[in-house]
């Protein structure tokens, strides 16, 4: 069945690398690591370097203060971008046909840490504290609420596939016809539990993390927003494929032999009908520990050889959790709307060249380096979460 | 076009409410769930059950009842939870809070698709799976999720598990709503699915445990606008109860109306 296009048509995102398409686009392409910066406050006596967002953030308005968290004002940071595209498409469609799907693995964790603090002092609520901050449904509920939207809205939170499934549940909105437009993408912010969780499991870098390197230790923590304007129309640039999978294996380590990421990537080639030649760029989930980058490489290698062009952007930006699939999807964007004739520039695998001799080889993108992909070019982006829960995206050019 | 499945079995455990006759008899005579209690875990492999929460134990005895053995590891799975494992993340917030260290298997199972995850190890699942939340319209949300996976994969049955269990004290105050432990779980197909496909589905039309068979009938499910004036009924159970509630009752059509839109489910004969 030929499905009708699925269009990717406004994107706001920020990260530690700025705010806005052209900001990030800049030093995403320079490989700027420069962007990362140390916090002291997210675990306790450990310099952690992280991707913070380190400008300030857009305010919640009052009349949403139960909304008024760091996660939700990360969520309008990126939303204020293309927030005319979407007052035209409520205009054009009616509130109640437009969507919200959003991803995240933390909600408004961070803000609640300080209310759980503040009752065990207490042993009161914090008057400025509303559950709506905290729970996963509040960060689609919010957007609804700014809005005025009246269509369905929800938040997906598959831990680090989050982001990649709220594009694909988007993309099925629009073919079921329940919207006719939706407000997609992912948000994660900074907190000490997920800084304490994964520092507890061993799984982050000492320094910046430095994925598929023999040195790799563990990941960078980050936080972002990365939200699109998913609509019917034909538009520059669409969501072709989706693949997922599950890995029936461990809570938090990915099965050894990639089965879980191959599956992924390769019902995502089949649902975008492109051969696996056809991928021009794949943008890794590289979260640099030692299980990820083992299993992903074992997966990429055994789907595409040697031969497509990749990178982790994770140096630069950290891992976002919930928001990176949405943020790596946006990258992917970016690199399709950055095309340069018959070629399209990659961002760069920021790392230390140090190949890990157990790890079949792979194409990582060096500084600078462009791929030949005559229009229409397709490319891919993996996300892979807690309890094997693994989402691949393929975008393209439209044709 | 109003988006659609067939329900082949719905399945749903509450403390006390453990097989159809038990359901058949709440929904002749509804009343508020129960807060607490949990199922034997005896129907999981025993190397899982001593991370399972209440939660995670009531939500697979539903998803293991409404999904015929043959069929769990072949099923796309929806898990829809309002609350998920927030209880569990809270009482790591505050060992943040007092600075105390985490427990790394503890951090690992607050992720809100650990009860997708149990189940995909429990069952040998390695098929898409999502979990989801949505303050107050949780239930419609988790439907319209599913009807999402069969809008991917038509030729697939979905699981679709919707369940909670009372948020712990330190927030419960700020949450308005019926607090009690449930889950409810519904086998789904396309709506365009034969009503006749294969062995399997055949299976999963004979009930067991607390399921009742759902026979294939087709349900609708649309939103559609809703007046904002009118205030929004509050029920002594959860929309999912009262879901089953309808399903029971044999009634045609169900209208809840959501934060922001009414969402009807309007059932066709099978």
């Amino acid at each position: 069945m030929a499905r009708r296009p699925c269009s990717l048509s406004a994107l706001g995102l920020v990260s530690c690398l700025g705010a806005g398409p052209a900001e990030t686009w800049r030093r995403l392409v320079a490989g700027d690591a420069s962007r990362l910066s140390e916090r002291t406050d997210l675990a306790p006596g450990r310099r952690l370097l992280v991707g913070a967002v380190r400008e300030p953030l857009p305010e919640v308005p009052a009349r949403l203060a139960r909304y008024a968290c760091r996660n939700n004002a990360l969520t309008l940071a990126a939303l204020s971008q293309i927030e005319e595209p979407v007052r035209a498409a409520l205009a054009r469609f009616g509130a109640h046909r437009v969507g919200v799907v959003i991803g995240t693995s933390t909600s408004g964790v961070g803000d609640a840490e300080a209310a759980i603090a503040h009752h065990l002092r207490t042993q009161a609520l914090s008057p400025t504290f509303f559950y709506d901050q905290l729970e996963f449904g509040g960060a689609a509920g919010f957007v609804a609420a700014l809005l005025g939207l009246e269509g369905p809205a929800y938040t997906l939170s598959t831990a680090c596939s989050s982001g990649a499934r709220a594009l694909a549940s988007a993309r099925s909105l629009l073919a079921l016809g329940v919207c006719d437009a939706v407000v997609a993408g992912a948000t994660d912010s900074l907190c000490g539990l997920t800084a304490g969780g994964f520092g507890a499991l061993q799984a982050v870098a000492e320094g910046i993390t430095n994925p598929m390197s023999a040195n790799r230790s563990g990941i960078t923590l980050g936080e972002a927003s990365a939200l699109f304007l998913v609509t019917r129309e034909p538009g520059a640039i669409e969501l072709l494929g989706v693949g997922e999978s599950s890995e029936a294996h461990h809570m938090s380590a990915p099965d050894p032999d990639g089965r879980g990421a191959r599956d992924a990537m390769e019902a995502a080639l089949r649902d975008a009908g492109c051969a696996p030649e056809a991928i021009a760029y794949l943008n890794l989930h590289g979260t640099g520990t030692p299980l990820n980058d083992a299993m992903e490489s074992v997966a990429v290698a055994g789907v595409f050889g040697e031969r497509v062009p990749c990178s982790s952007t994770k140096p630069l930006v950290g891992h976002t959790l919930g928001a990176a699939g949405a943020l790596e999807a946006a990258f992917c964007w970016l690199v399709l709307q950055g095309r340069d004739g018959e070629e399209l520039l990659l961002p760069p695998h920021a790392w230390d060249g140090a190949a890990d001799p157990a790890l079949p080889p792979l194409r990582l993108a060096a500084k600078g380096e462009r791929a030949r992909a005559p229009a229409p070019a397709r490319v891919m982006t993996n996300s892979f979460g807690f309890g094997g829960n693994n989402c691949t995206l393929v975008l393209g050019e439209a044709a | 076009m109003t988006p659609a499945a067939r329900v082949l079995r719905v399945a749903a455990w509450a403390p006390g409410l453990e097989d159809e006759a038990a359901w058949r008899a709440w929904a002749a005579a509804p009343a508020p769930l129960a807060r607490e209690g949990v199922p034997d875990a005896t129907f999981l492999p025993a190397m899982l059950r001593r991370r399972c929460t209440p939660l995670t134990r009531i939500m697979l005895r539903a998803a293991y009842d409404a999904c015929p053995e043959a069929l769990r590891a072949d099923v796309r799975t929806v898990f829809a939870s309002r609350h998920g494992s927030i209880n569990e993340s809270i009482e790591l917030i505050e060992n943040v809070a007092r600075g105390l260290p985490l427990s790394p298997a503890k951090f690992s199972h607050t992720v809100h698709n650990a009860q997708a995850a149990l189940y995909s190890i429990a069952a040998g699942n390695r098929r898409a799976s999502s979990s989801l939340a949505a303050q107050d319209d949780t239930l419609a949300a988790g439907w319209l999720e599913a009807l999402t996976h069969l809008e991917r994969e038509p030729e697939r049955s979905v699981l679709l598990v919707v369940g909670d269990v009372p948020l712990a004290p330190t927030f419960a105050p700020l949450v308005d709503e019926p607090a009690a432990s449930y889950a409810v779980a519904w086998l789904l197909v396309a709506a365009e699915a034969a009503r006749e496909t294969g062995e399997p589905a055949r299976d999963a039309r004979r009930a067991s445990g607390g399921a009742s068979a759902g026979s294939g009938a087709r349900v609708e499910l649309a939103f559609e606008p809703r007046d904002p004036d009118a205030a929004r009924p509050r029920r002594a159970w959860a929309d999912a109860a009262e879901h089953l509630r309808w399903w029971l009752a044999g009634e045609p059509e169900l209208a809840l109306p959501g934060v922001r839109q009414l969402v009807r489910w309007r059932r066709a004969a099978a």
